[in-house]
C-alpha cells in the first residue's frame, strides 16, 4: 500500500470534459519544493481529501514542511500536479526489490477545488506515458483504491487501467478494515 | 523401520488426515528437508533454486526459519515432508498476511497440503487477532496449488498480471483470501 498517499474522490460525473479541455492542457508535472509549502497545505489540510488517505489531514506548516523535506526528497518517484505550474495535487510510484520489482504502485492525490475537470485522469495518463520508460524493468503499474471510492476508480478506468479484484479486508483506514479494488496498467497494454 | 516411516500410511495412497501435524522445523529434521529442498520438481513454482548442497539447507534451517514470523514443518507422522509459513504485515496492513507452503513431490495428490493449510486456517486467527485477511498468490499455472486453496476454504479474487517474477520471468498470479469471518472448512 502507498505509504503517504491515497486515492481521492473525483465527481467525473459533474458536466462532460469536453467544456474542461482548455484546463487540461495547462496541467503538468513537476517536482514538488519547499517554496510549494503554501500549495501543498491547502490540499493536504483538506478533510474532504485525506478521507480516503492513509494519512490524516495536516494541521501544522511544520509537519507539512518535514513532509516536503523528509519524505518527498527520498521518494522514488514523486511529483506535484500543476495547473499553469501552481501544484494542485501530486502523484507518485512507489519501487519493490528483488522478486517484486516488476510492479510499482501508483498514488494521487488532488485539491478538492480542482475536483471533477479530469485532471486526475490527465496526470495518470502522464505518469503511465513516462515510467515504463524511466524505469525499464517495471511491468505492471497497480493502484489500490478503497471500494467506497468511486471517483477514484473513474479516473483508473478513464486512464486505461484495468480492473482486476476486490481485495477483501486489504488494509486499514482511519481505524477500520476496508475492501480494495485492485487495478493495474501493463508496459504491454494500450497507452490511451 | 519400514513401519514407522511415513510410506507405511501411504499404501493404499491416500494418509490419515489424523496423521497430519504441524511442528517446528528442527535441524535434526535436516534430511527429510533436503527431500523437498533439493527436488526441481518442487521448486518449480517458488521462488528459489533447488538447492544442491546439504550445507545451505543447514544453514536455512539454522539462519532463516528463525527470521519467519511463522514457520511450521508439515509433517505425516511426526516426519516433515513440507512446511508452511504465514508472514505478516505492520501499521495499516496488519489486517493482512500471506500464506505459503511447499510439500514434496513424492506427497502430492493426497491432500496433506490442504489439511496443512486448513489447520494453519484454524489457528492463525487466534494467534493473531488483529488478523482479518489470510492471503496466497499463486502463480496461474499452478492449478494443483489453487486447488488447495480452494478445497480449504479460500475465495478465488482475482488475477494479477505481471505481479511477481519467477525464474527470470514475469508471471500472472491468482489472489485467493480468507477471512477471520469466511466459515473455515
Amino acid at each position: 500500500m502507498e505509504e503517504e498517499l491515497q486515492k481521492l474522490t473525483i465527481n467525473e460525473g459533474k458536466g462532460g470534459n469536453e467544456s474542461d479541455i482548455e484546463l487540461s492542457s495547462d496541467i503538468s508535472l513537476r517536482l514538488l519544493d519547499l517554496s510549494d509549502i503554501d500549495d501543498f497545505m491547502v490540499w493536504a489540510s483538506d478533510e474532504k481529501v485525506t478521507r480516503f488517505c492513509s494519512f490524516d489531514s495536516y494541521t501544522s506548516k511544520e509537519d507539512g514542511i518535514n513532509y516536503i523535506k523528509n519524505t518527498v526528497s527520498r521518494h522514488p518517484w514523486y511529483r506535484a500536479i500543476c495547473v499553469n505550474n501552481r501544484p494542485v495535487g501530486s502523484i507518485s510510484v512507489t519501487a519493490n526489490s528483488g522478486n517484486d520489482k516488476c510492479r510499482g504502485e501508483l498514488g494521487y492525490v488532488l485539491a478538492a477545488d480542482y475536483w471533477g475537470k479530469g485532471i486526475a485522469t490527465k496526470a495518470v495518463k502522464m505518469v503511465a506515458n513516462t515510467i515504463f520508460d524511466e524505469w525499464p524493468h517495471l511491468e505492471r503499474l497497480e493502484a489500490l483504491v478503497v471500494v467506497d471510492n468511486a471517483g477514484s476508480q473513474r479516473v483508473l478506468e478513464k486512464a486505461g487501467f484495468k480492473r482486476e479484484a476486490v481485495l477483501r479486508k486489504y488494509l486499514i483506514l482511519k481505524g477500520t478494515t476496508r475492501d480494495c479494488v485492485i487495478f493495474s496498467l501493463l508496459s504491454t497494454d494500450p497507452r490511451n | 523401520m519400514e513401519s514407522d516411516s511415513s510410506e507405511s500410511y501411504m499404501k493404499n495412497g491416500f494418509v490419515e488426515l489424523s496423521h497430519i501435524s504441524l511442528r517446528p522445523l528442527e535441524l535434526s529434521d535436516i534430511d527429510d528437508f533436503m527431500v523437498w529442498v533439493s527436488d526441481p520438481k518442487v521448486a518449480r513454482f517458488c521462488p528459489w533454486e533447488s538447492y544442491t548442497n546439504k550445507e545451505d539447507g543447514i544453514n536455512y534451517i539454522k539462519t532463516k526459519v528463525p527470521q519467519h514470523p511463522w514457520f511450521r514443518a508439515i509433517c505425516v507422522n511426526n516426519r516433515p515432508v513440507g512446511a508452511t509459513s504465514v508472514r505478516p504485515n505492520s501499521g495499516n496492513d496488519m489486517c493482512r498476511a500471506e500464506l505459503g507452503y511447499v510439500l514434496a513431490s513424492k506427497y502430492w495428490g493426497k491432500g496433506i497440503a490442504t489439511q496443512a493449510v486448513k489447520i494453519v486456517t484454524k489457528t492463525i486467527f487466534d494467534e493473531w487477532p488483529h488478523l482479518e485477511r489470510l492471503e496466497a498468490v499463486v502463480d496461474v499455472e499452478n492449478v494443483a496449488s489453487q486447488r488447495v486453496l480452494e478445497k480449504a476454504g479460500f475465495k478465488r479474487e482475482g488475477v494479477l498480471g505481471k505481479y511477481f517474477i519467477m525464474k527470470g520471468s514475469t508471471k500472472d498470479m491468482v489472489v485467493f483470501s480468507l477471512l477471520s469471518t469466511d466459515p473455515k472448512t
